[in-house]
């Protein structure tokens, strides 16, 4: 027997993705609709963001520039999430109905299977945004611009990305366990406006509930430490991208658990 | 491979769940409440099905017949038992189970809902890792038993609901699986619809040797598809063998049809063991004028309808 | 409308609610840590200000006001948009229509149901809460029974934003984009994610007679006594304004819904 390899996976969600892509042109309305919802959403965070600032010229020590840097390195930090595990948000509805079970059917990874089957391309659009964010920041701090940087700046992207799919692929799975659990899916995804205010504000057992458990400090906070502060980074800065993994990889147990002991009683 | 698809042996499953209480009262009080109970779905199950066959596995709502099939596929673990299909444990080998069976279940499209059918097809084909020898002689086997033309490039979603059961039929069949799970398969379809479903299970079991276990509450499915019949009542085995068997098992009973002056036709069942067919229509000649009368054996139908009022046990 | 349907719809609501025991207790918890968050940020930015009042409000008011509209969103908060859109693919909103009761009103009082249990599971211990932790700063009068009238108003006028936007769904698929497009504007312009105080003069003037407002920053105000709802005048302003956007509302709501449903009645759903 053939074995199922990385190498499968990776053709596998390709394949998928484009069939994905090429059905979701024929509902060009929809596409139309959501990505002038996402650049709603974008804007009125950006005008939260100015109308605080307006009133309160620091927060916490940080300046405008360096919160704006923080504020666009979180928007690129949840792209993955919003683009790559958006069928998170259809989990509930799946297992409520019994729909699920359909994902059980075949010889593949049912996490993957189910993950698959959603590639969202609105979350392109933030993308967009928290880039051009990141640039105007950082042109006015004024942060030498060396390769090494650059490629630091994408290793703590892709680390930061990796605790919001955490968050969001625990509170998706808890619907297998917890009928109408739809509000912790809302509550963790509005946790994360939270995440582009530095984590130096947590005092207290909060601190360390907020950085190990909910690990809101590392969807924006210590990564983009490793860029804004080079001399002093905190030594939580330069692990988190193990963090991330081990986070991204416990979701994925639990998620995993979730499918084993649910009853699929919905049919 | 052994000759055996499934085996089954004292296989049990228990869910657990909460006692709910009545009313607004009982709603509150709900909410603090540990107060569970276990329910049975399946009590200490025995069966074998053999390579190529065709079993119809019948019971009323709520009998147990999703759980065994959820437990067969290797969705949820029993209770205690042992299970083998294909020879091996399902719950532990899940995937490399899902290899080699198909399942269409309920209603519940497994296709991709806004791809047209043969894009799916090859996702699926990717998805077993189905060589493309295999692929286009299964494609062609469907072209022979089939008119898919007209369905290969719509999508799903645009699909009719028989279309759609015919393309899941298809696509549960594509990898060549030992064993294909068919639940309510032509539930809500119309009658022509029907034969051309039930053709072409017969054509892909004979073609392929699959065995195929369907669920139907459609008794026409079942003498057109199945010689062996298991029934569950309660997630107990109240019956397992040839569909003949039962038919002799219960062969002394008539449905005695009547037509009244008006055309109304009456049914009736009657045992002749006990009752004599001729007194009854004496009887009934007296209540009021017969027009016609005709006497039929038992069928399936009935057979199955006095299983599940207890009639077997 | 017979009563004691509407009270057998409600109650019906209560129970379906209760169905979920463990999903209300992680929503109670899960909002406990969201009141942390919000707490943190509000303190570390007033600790930076330097001064203790910005635009009329302490660092007390900013928290009292945001909690409670964070709970007072929780116990608003309908679905309407996404159920209509499940409905719609599902076919179940012809049966809904059959139903010998008009779809707006039946969808409003089975809701009434849910944010009765909301109210009293979400935005009762929320407030206790606030009222302990800052030693009673809420001032408690007269001004409860005028926040208890506004939120009833929010509560008709937010139903009828959910209703005015929802059967755009029987006009296209993208559920997920009208819904999301509604809520950040109804969040940002109703002051519950910055207080209205906050915003800049002029926006603040425009901001003021959107019936946005209406569903968040009224209630708030009127229970924590700003806005000049202190004298009998200004709160009589603030009630006017919320009664007009209700009746607009409901006017538009009813006379959009109708020519949505005849749409569905041309195309048989």
């Amino acid at each position: 027997m053939q074995k199922r390899g990385l190498i499968f996976y990776a053709r596998m969600y390709r394949k998928i993705l484009v069939q994905d892509l090429k059905s979701k042109m024929s509902y060009r309305a929809d596409f139309v609709i959501s990505t002038f919802g996402m650049i709603m959403t974008n804007l009125s965070g950006f005008v939260t963001f100015l109308i605080l600032f307006r009133n309160f010229p620091t927060i916490n020590g940080w300046d405008y520039y360096h919160m704006l840097f923080l504020y666009g390195f979180s928007l690129v930090a949840l792209t993955p999430v919003q683009c790559f595990f958006d069928n998170n948000w259809n989990l509930r509805f799946m297992v409520q109905s019994g729909d699920f079970i359909k994902y059980c059917f075949r010889p593949v990874n049912v996490f993957f299977y189910f993950i698959s089957e959603v590639f969202d391309v609105k979350g392109l659009g933030q993308l967009a945004f928290g880039i051009g964010t990141i640039v105007y920041a950082w042109v006015h701090i004024g942060i030498p611009v060396t390769p090494l940087v650059i490629v630091k700046l994408i290793v703590y992207l892709l680390t930061a990305s990796l605790f919001m799919i955490a968050l969001m692929n625990f509170a998706a799975a808890t619907c297998f366990w917890i009928k109408g659990s739809g509000y912790v899916m809302v509550i963790m995804f509005r946790f994360k406006d939270f995440a582009k205010y530095p984590a130096s504000i947590f005092s207290g057992i909060f601190k360390v509930i907020f950085t190990f458990i909910i690990p809101i400090a590392f969807i924006a906070y210590y990564p983009s430490l490793v860029i804004l502060q080079p001399g002093n980074v905190p030594p939580l800065s330069w692990i988190s991208p193990l963090f991330g993994i081990v986070f991204v990889y416990l979701s994925y147990k639990f998620w995993m658990l979730g499918v084993r002991k649910y009853d699929f009683t919905g049919s | 491979m052994s000759n055996e698809a499934v085996v089954m042996k004292n296989v049990c499953k228990d869910f657990k769940v909460l006692n709910r209480h009545e009313g607004l009262k009982g709603s509150i009080q709900d909410l603090f409440s540990r107060d569970y109970k276990t329910v049975s779905a399946v009590k200490d199950v025995t069966l074998t099905v053999n390579r190529g066959e065709i079993i119809g596995y019948l019971g009323p709502n709520g009998a147990g017949k999703s759980t065994t099939i959820k437990m067969m596929t290797g969705v949820l673990e029993p209770t205690s038992g042992e299970l083998l299909v294909n020879g091996k444990v399902p719950y532990k080998n899940r995937t490399e189970n899902c290899e080699n069976i198909g399942v269409v279940f309920g209603q519940r499209s497994q296709l991709w809902w806004s791809l047209p059918l043969i894009e799916s097809f090859k996702l699926l084909r990717d998805l077993y890792m189905v060589p493309e020898k295999d692929y286009e002689e299964m494609i062609e086997l469907y072209r022979s038993l089939v008119d898919i033309e007209p369905i290969l490039h719509k999508p799903v979603r645009q699909m009719s609901l028989g279309q759609r059961t015919l393309s899941d039929i298809l696509a549960a069949f594509l990898h060549n699986p030992a064993i294909v799970f068919l639940d309510e398969p032509t539930i809500g379809l119309d009658v022509s619809m029907k034969a051309k479903i039930r053709e072409l299970i017969l054509g892909l079991n004979k073609e392929k040797n699959t065995t195929v276990i369907l669920t139907t509450h459609d008794m026409g499915d079942v003498d057109a598809l199945c010689r062996r019949i298991i029934i569950i009542d309660e997630g107990t085995k109240i019956y397992d063998n040839d569909i003949e068997h039962l038919k002799n098992y219960f062969g002394s009973y008539r449905t005695l049809k009547i037509r009244r002056t008006d055309d109304t036709w009456e049914e009736y069942l009657i045992d002749e063991k006990t009752t004599d067919v001729m007194d009854v229509i004496m009887e009934k000649q007296k209540e009021k004028k017969i027009k016609d009368v005709k006497i039929l054996e038992i069928s399936t139908e009935e057979v199955i309808k006095k299983i599940y009022e207890g009639g077997a046990r | 409308m017979n009563p004691k349907r509407l009270l057998a719809i409600t109650r019906a609501g209560i129970m379906e609610s209760l169905q979920f025991r463990l999903g209300i207790f992680v929503t109670l918890f899960a909002n406990l840590i969201y009141l942390v968050l919000v707490y943190y940020l509000w303190k570390a930015i007033y600790d930076s200000s330097g001064t203790d009042v910005v635009n009329g409000m302490t660092f007390t008011d900013t928290m009292i006001y945001l909690i409670l509209a964070t709970a007072l969103f929780n116990f608003l908060e309908m679905f309407v948009v996404w159920d209509m859109s499940r409905k719609i693919q599902s076919g179940a909103l012809v049966l809904d229509l059959l139903k010998p009761m008009r779809f707006r009103k039946y969808t409003f009082w089975s809701y009434t149901g849910n944010h009765v249990v909301q109210f009293v599971l979400t935005f009762i211990p929320t407030f206790i809460v606030v009222m302990i932790v800052t030693g009673g700063a809420i001032p408690l009068g007269l001004n409860i029974v005028w926040f208890i009238i506004a939120t009833v108003f929010a509560l008709i006028i937010n139903y009828n934003i959910e209703m005015l936007v929802a059967p755009i769904c029987l006009f296209t698929e993208s559920t997920w984009g009208i819904n999301i497009v509604k809520e950040t504007i109804v969040l940002l312009l109703s002051g519950a994610t910055i207080p209205l105080a906050f915003f800049p003069e002029k926006a603040r003037m425009v901001v003021q007679y959107l019936p946005f407002r209406a569903v968040y920053d009224i209630p708030l105000s009127i229970l924590l006594g700003k806005s000049g709802s202190d004298t009998w005048q200004g709160l009589l302003q603030l009630f006017a304004l919320q009664i007009v956007w209700m009746v607009v509302l409901t006017l538009a709501g009813n006379l959009f819904w109708n020519c949505a449903v005849r749409k569905v009645t041309v195309n048989g759903g």
